[in-house]
């Protein structure tokens, strides 16, 4: 029997390495036969199908291996469930792996699972990918089919994969697509978002700036609108998250976690103009960003300002200092692969490449080439676990 | 952002409003709302004027 000294697990057991490509699945995914919690108290289904992207994988000849913790209804960036308890880093078990796809991140990293699947609102698949050392991609929003997966915010939600390549998350994401996804070819043109960088610790600056150096010449570029993009999200996501979770919120409020309560809280609470603005104001944002940004093929950027902070020193304001990093992507739903690009002190640091909206193949590609020609994808936590199958 | 709201909810108004639609709040759950809330009311009321007319829905 194998061990999982993360808490990555919530249900199965871990196992890799062998002749097939074992999954296991964020525990917001439907998985027939499978209890879906969400790391709450709230839910508790054991659905008879899988959801669409599991079946596919399930199709294509994928062993899925069991269900990952997450933030209790993928609803934050931390995966410390008050009922699970937290997933923990492999690269240091003091250290948050991030959230909400906390499990994933922490899976895939220890070698608990060949691949994978997360699912990204407004971070959660970039944040673990990037402080667990993976690779990983948020899908451009409606690639891959939700159905079978417990809503945040519809117009926002994607489910995507997290692997050690980003070869093998294009494999993943192309049968989750049902389709191939093609790679623009010829010479890029790539941004890079230099507030993004100023704003990043020096060290994870220094390692993104020297993976960028790899992909080739960059611009200099600055987001349109970044300031208000965060909150145009959360104007968007809270009410719609509120609106999911009402008949829960109406008859269970006690049984959510506080952090989760009170985002839903602030979803009713909102006046009832705010989701409308946020829907107008993103098509604001969509035009300003097709102007300033519209000729650009890949903007790259830290996915992280930060490194994963410690599980006892997390800051007040984690959430809202991540918010620049994951907001615009999730508004305007983008396609963000993140792949490692070196250690600081011994932590992960992962740089986000993003593409136009459709052009997942694109961003996969500039992935790949940069794993080519690099070996941080290689880096393995210190911590040994036998997963074998 | 950062300029508090004069509109800024009061804890009985956000108890009647919830309760309004079925949801009752702790007094600590308003504490933690009401904060979120004076930091993006200002935000929302700040791209509501700014939001050209001629945006789409």
């Amino acid at each position: 029997m194998s061990v999982d000294p993360f808490n990555a697990f919530l249900h199965g057991e871990p196992r890799a390495g062998g002749d097939v490509t074992t999954v296991a699945v964020k525990d917001v995914i439907d998985v027939a036969g499978m209890p879906t919690t969400g790391a709450s108290k709230v839910l508790h289904r054991v659905p008879e199908r899988d959801a669409d992207c599991v079946a596919r994988l399930r199709e294509s000849g994928a062993a899925i291996v069991g269900k990952l913790n997450t933030h209790e209804f993928a609803f934050g960036a931390l995966t410390n469930s008050p009922h699970f308890g937290p997933a923990l880093n492999p690269w240091n078990r003091a250290h948050s792996c991030g959230g909400s796809s906390g499990g994933s991140g922490a899976a895939v990293a220890a070698g608990l699972c060949d691949a994978a699947l997360g699912t990204d609102t407004a971070g959660s698949i970039r944040i673990p990918a990037a402080f667990c050392g993976v690779s990983g991609i948020r899908p451009s929003w409606s690639l891959v089919s939700n159905r079978g997966v417990v809503p945040v915010a519809p117009n926002l939600d994607t489910v995507g994969p997290l692997a050690r390549t980003a070869e093998e998350c294009c494999r993943l994401l192309e049968v989750m697509a049902g389709k191939p996804l093609p790679s623009r070819e010829g010479d890029l043109k790539i941004g890079a978002v230099t507030f993004l960088f100023e704003r990043a610790d020096p060290g994870v600056a220094a390692a993104c700036d020297t993976a960028v150096a790899e992909l080739g010449p960059t611009d200099e570029v600055t987001i349109p609108l970044h300031e208000e993009i965060a909150t145009i999200t959360q104007l968007i996501m809270l009410p719609e998250a509120m609106e999911e979770h009402l008949p829960w919120m109406q008859t269970k409020l006690e049984l959510y976690g506080a952090d989760v309560r009170a985002r839903l809280l602030a979803g009713l609470l909102l006046p009832p103009t705010a989701h409308a603005t946020g829907l107008r104001a993103r098509e604001w944002v969509r035009g300003e960003w097709e102007r300033a940004l519209g000729g650009y093929d890949l903007l790259v950027a830290p996915a992280m300002p930060t490194t994963a902070p410690r599980l006892d020193l997390v800051p007040d304001d984690f959430r809202l200092t991540l918010m620049p990093y994951n907001s615009p992507a999730a508004l305007l739903g983008l396609p963000v692969a993140v792949v490692p690009c070196g250690l600081v002190d011994g932590l992960p640091v992962g740089l986000a490449i993003t593409g136009r909206r459709g052009e997942d193949g694109t961003v996969l590609a500039a992935a790949r080439s940069l794993q080519e020609r690099t070996d941080w994808h290689e880096l393995r936590p210190p911590t040994p676990v036998d997963a074998a199958a | 952002m950062g300029q508090e709201s004069s509109h800024a909810p009061s804890p009985e108004q956000l108890r009647a409003d919830a309760a309004a639609r079925g949801v009752h709040p702790t007094d600590e759950d308003l504490e933690a709302v009401l904060g979120f809330l004076t930091r993006i009311l200002p935000a929302l009321e700040d791209i509501e004027e700014r939001l050209p007319e001629d945006t789409p829905a």
